[in-house]
């Protein structure tokens, strides 16, 4: 209990600190400028982080749970680029992750 | 006053529970995951839930549940998500100008809303430039969520003793990612930025505690603006 509160205070730091205590505008120009091609970068790392976990790249090779990942991920790819609609991509690839592990 | 004017919600506030029911369509089973994740690996329901609450970020409730049922020092938990956590850093930078004309309060209390789904839902949208628009939308989107993701948690506890093993569950998340990012990749830095990251971050990806993924995030960033520049 203790630990998740010190954890939740370090976070509530990160949120906070270049908002209320150090405001951004006051940084440099050049990592004001980076700072808004974050939300692509991040959002793509979040997505290889979720897929290989701490397992590097061999683990893309590898036929299993991995593979099944990528294939489902892919059809949400393919959905959200040919829909743009949010949830479909979602449900796609629950929908494909179901099937391939039905499937092997 | 018009009573029906009086008493409907805010146009902030309709428009951001519309951006956020399919974000939370995408969130939905990663938040059962905490749960499940709670009481499988013996930490406790009780605890998935109270991470929910207290941290509101799902990769970062992983880790640390993990290293809780593993049995590490409270150091090197607390260590371990806040790096994890370190991109929080990044969004609320990101999303500082929004902030900067708001009342005190807001300051302080708005920024515990930081976090992935969030940010892109803010980020996505161009008519919050008006400090009380933005407040409003930022509020209704982060309680939102939060009510939800805490919600979604305790169903997780609830359900986790007949959910089956499966991978349905753990791509939910990237795949919300994913609707957010796809988007975007229309414009060459954007494309530059996420290849070099998602490269990097599998890369990096055995690097401990979360820093493959912060890698991976100053990689596309860096990326990018170098597109941009060469762009322009």
């Amino acid at each position: 209990m203790i630990v998740l509160l010190a954890a939740a205070v370090a976070t509530y730091a990160l949120r906070t600190v270049l908002v209320t205590l150090v405001p951004a505008h006051r940084l440099p120009v050049t990592v004001r400028r980076g700072l808004g091609h974050l939300a692509p970068a991040a959002l793509a790392a979040l997505v290889a982080t979720a897929v290989v976990g701490h397992r590097g790249v061999h683990v893309l090779l590898v036929p299993g749970p991995v593979l099944t990942a990528l294939v489902a991920l892919a059809a949400a790819a393919l959905v959200a680029w040919r829909t743009r609609n949010p949830a479909l991509p979602v449900l796609a690839a629950v929908a494909v992750a179901i099937l391939t592990e039905a499937v092997t | 006053m018009d009573i029906t004017l009086r008493h409907s919600p805010a146009p902030e506030v309709r428009a951001a529970l519309r951006d956020l029911a399919p974000v939370m369509v995408g969130l939905a089973p990663f938040a059962l995951l905490i749960g499940v994740t709670g009481v499988r690996s013996g930490v406790g329901g009780g605890t998935g839930v109270l991470s929910s609450a207290l941290l509101l970020g799902g990769s970062a409730q992983l880790t640390g549940l993990t290293m809780l049922a593993g049995g590490a020092s409270p150091l090197a938990l607390v260590a371990a998500v806040t790096l994890v956590n370190a991109r929080f850093l990044l969004y609320a930078a990101a999303l500082e100008p929004s902030f900067r004309h708001q009342p005190r309060w807001f300051r302080w209390v708005g920024p515990q809303f930081v976090v992935d789904p969030t940010y892109a839902m803010a980020a996505r949208r161009d008519d919050l430039a008006d400090p009380r628009r933005f407040r409003r939308y930022w509020l209704a989107a982060g309680v939102g969520l939060a009510t939800v993701w805490v919600s979604l948690t305790v169903l997780g506890v609830v359900l986790a003793p007949v959910l089956p093993e499966s991978a349905a569950l753990d791509v939910a998340a990237p795949a919300m990612f994913l609707a957010v990012l796809v988007p975007q990749l229309r414009a060459r830095p954007a494309r530059a930025g996420a290849s070099a990251a998602a490269v990097t971050a599998v890369v990096a990806s055995p690097l401990p505690d979360g820093l493959g993924l912060l890698c991976g995030i100053a990689a596309g960033v860096l990326a990018a603006t170098l597109a941009d520049r060469s762009t322009s």
